[in-house]
């Protein structure tokens, strides 16, 4: 019954149908939960000999009027591993599509028939083929009726010359679209729709993410191979317009969310700044580091939903850094919280009252360790401990995805690989 | 202009009326924000046919009533022609759900008429809401909003399940909202989304709020009139 009135009241709102995100970093085409968030999705690695060995989508509960406040309350395995990193959700929220860095697999999750229950509805073994040769699926960001997806590395050379793909919710592949030649290198991508622009950062190729950290760290060659870029688009015609040069593999990318905020942020892991992306008068856009992170490899970012703090983990040295950017030019250090041995992704919730935290970054760059999922309220201007969720027994957590029971039961009627016909349909 | 005016006034409107929650009014505040962010786009769409709009998928004809109680195939109506779809109901509250879409329809249909593509190009309506929506009642929404009838059609299913098939076709949600006691309140979740489907039946483009820009749909028109989505 609190399911349905916690539906309805978001739906009161007006939200459906608004343009939105739930975590502060969620395609704007996506509707959001501007409140108390019930799930956290992680998408987990697999690791040998702990348990089934799976990559798996691990449910924890998030509500603290919950039982299961803090724990793992569902586990979605995939058969395999598949070096499990980044997912998001369809522009309806009801399937969640997730990447494996190393098979270049993708497993869509219907989470909208039950939302405590992720349940793998379908596989996309074509990802290679369909695109003409990208490997490692990355960021998943929904579009209308379609998602958007960006790859690390390509089947040819295992460098990071890759690109964007597109799919449609169905999981029909649209188009492939190559980075440009003076710019190979693919990560992130996040649009802005008021100002029609997309970015895109740049990371480095399977022949670095899949080796050992310590090995790939003193072969000087392979440390050339990061990217050191930033594309600015034209979303619309999904057309390059600008390179910025970022040194150092800039990584997320997260848009300012006010009107007028045009402006973005990002935090290169190898030379440790914050960087700022901003529009400029004339309308082309420049860089400025706007804060000294460290050498400490920050690895992402999330941004406070009234642009004020962006929020940094570095997994080198495990610790949360959090920036007042209410000046975007100027990043200013007001916290820190160390997190653990190593941190890697931070997500917070819409209302900017709850932030979440996971430690795992690649599986063969991780350091030996607990593996958790924390998380942190904001109360009287400190970030106070809530819960840590131990994932020993299930693997390594990875990236965090934020849902409602209000998303949920809804009728899946176009689920991913539903062949069922219409009785009704002439054909064309 | 007049009518851009007239668009973003109305969306002001909605905003303004939208309702609110006490416990939720930082959030919501920040919402409005947002979503007066989101409706302020500040920049020139691209120029037709210099971009692709590859094909989504494609949607099949169906069988439908239209707002003289006659049943009509989608597929007779859209012949030749690009059509805009919009899935809207009319008892829909939601000042940015439906009648954002059908606000926009109804500057689509000066624009095109004016630019003389009215010809090429046919608008549908389809509604949510069978149960409710019958021919007389859609007739009356055409009429506030403004329709030209040979030119923007308002359709309704003659049964849930064919709706059900025709939202599957479109890759369209629709969930019932139910109130605290478990009954439905007539209302029914759904993300705004308008279809651009190209003469073969191709879906080309998809437009939810945060992207339904009428500029942007002309030229997405202009674009798919120039020929079908390479394959």
């Amino acid at each position: 019954m609190r399911k349905r009135v916690l539906f309805a009241a978001i739906f009161v709102l007006g939200l459906f149908g608004s343009a939105a995100a739930d975590e502060t970093c969620q395609s704007p085409f996506l509707p959001k939960v501007t409140g108390q968030e019930d799930y956290l999705y992680v998408w987990t690695l697999g690791v040998k000999g702990v348990g089934d060995g799976n990559d798996s989508i691990v449910t924890v509960d998030a509500n603290p009027k919950s039982a299961g406040y803090g724990k793992i309350i569902h586990r979605a395995p995939v058969p395999g591993r598949h070096e499990a990193h980044h997912a998001g959700f369809t522009d309806d929220r009801r399937f969640l599509w997730a990447g494996g860095l190393d098979t270049s697999q993708i497993f869509v999750f219907d989470v909208g028939t039950d939302p405590a229950k992720p349940r793998l509805v379908k596989t996309i073994s074509t990802f290679v083929k369909d695109t003409g040769g990208m490997v490692g699926p990355h960021t998943f960001y929904a579009l209308p009726g379609r998602m958007l997806i960006s790859a690390l590395s390509n089947a040819q050379d295992g460098s990071g010359r890759t690109g964007l793909a597109e799919y449609g919710n169905n999981g029909k592949f649209i188009r492939a679209i190559w980075m440009p030649k003076e710019a190979p290198y693919g990560y992130d991508v996040r649009v802005n729709v008021n100002l029609n622009r997309m970015l895109t950062s740049s990371f480095a190729g399977k022949k670095n993410y899949m080796r050992p950290f310590g090995e790939l760290i003193k072969d000087g060659e392979a440390m050339k191979n990061f990217g050191d870029s930033v594309i600015v688009w034209d979303f619309h015609a999904r057309k390059p317009l600008q390179v910025l040069r970022v040194p150092g593999a800039p990584l997320e990318l997260r848009w300012a969310l006010l009107p007028n905020h045009n402006y973005a942020f990002t935090a290169t892991a190898l030379t440790g700044q914050l960087v700022l992306i901003y529009q400029q008068e004339d309308g082309t856009w420049a860089t400025k580091n706007i804060a000294e992170i460290g050498a400490n490899i920050p690895v992402d970012i999330s941004i406070a939903p009234d642009d004020s703090k962006i929020y940094v983990n570095s997994f080198g040295d495990g610790t949360l850094r959090v920036y007042d950017v209410t000046n975007p030019f100027e990043g200013k250090l007001i916290e820190q919280v160390k997190l653990g041995e190593m941190a890697n992704m931070v997500s917070s919730s819409w209302d900017g009252k709850r932030l979440y935290a996971t430690n795992s970054l690649l599986s063969q760059w991780d350091k030996p360790g607990d593996y958790w999922l924390k998380a942190y309220n904001w109360e009287g201007g400190k970030l106070v401990a809530k819960f840590t969720t131990d994932f020993n027994a299930v693997g390594r957590a990875h990236i965090m995805n934020l849902n409602s029971k209000a998303f949920g039961p809804r009728a899946a009627r176009t689920a991913p690989g539903d062949r069922r016909l219409s009785a009704h349909a002439a054909p064309r | 202009m007049l009518r851009r005016a007239k668009l973003a006034l109305a969306l002001l409107v909605g905003l303004a009326a939208a309702p609110g929650a006490a416990a939720a009014h930082e959030a919501l505040s920040l919402e409005d924000e947002f979503v007066k962010g989101v409706f302020s786009p500040k920049f020139v769409p691209p120029v037709p046919g210099s971009y692709e709009l590859p094909a989504v998928k494609r949607v099949a004809g169906f069988v439908l009533r239209d707002s003289t109680g006659r049943a009509v195939n989608t597929r007779e109506i859209t012949a030749g022609k690009v059509a805009v779809v919009s899935f809207i109901y009319t008892a829909c509250p939601e000042r940015l759900g439906c009648p954002l879409a059908s606000v926009a329809l109804q500057d689509l249909q000066g624009r095109l008429k004016d630019e003389g593509l009215h010809r090429d190009v046919v608008l549908l309506s389809i509604s949510f809401d069978p149960g409710r929506d019958n021919p007389a009642r859609l007739a009356k929404y055409a009429r506030v909003y403004g329709a030209d009838l040979a030119f923007w059609r308002f359709m309704t299913a003659p049964s849930s399940r064919v709706l059900e098939d025709v939202l599957e076709g479109y890759g369209q949600d629709r969930a019932p909202v139910y109130d605290s006691r478990g009954r439905f309140t007539g209302r029914y979740s759904h993300v705004l989304k308008v279809f651009l489907v190209d003469r073969e039946g191709d879906i080309r483009n998809i437009y939810s709020a945060g992207f339904l820009v009428p500029d942007l749909v002309v030229n997405d028109i202009k674009t798919v009139l120039a020929g079908p989505a390479r394959r």
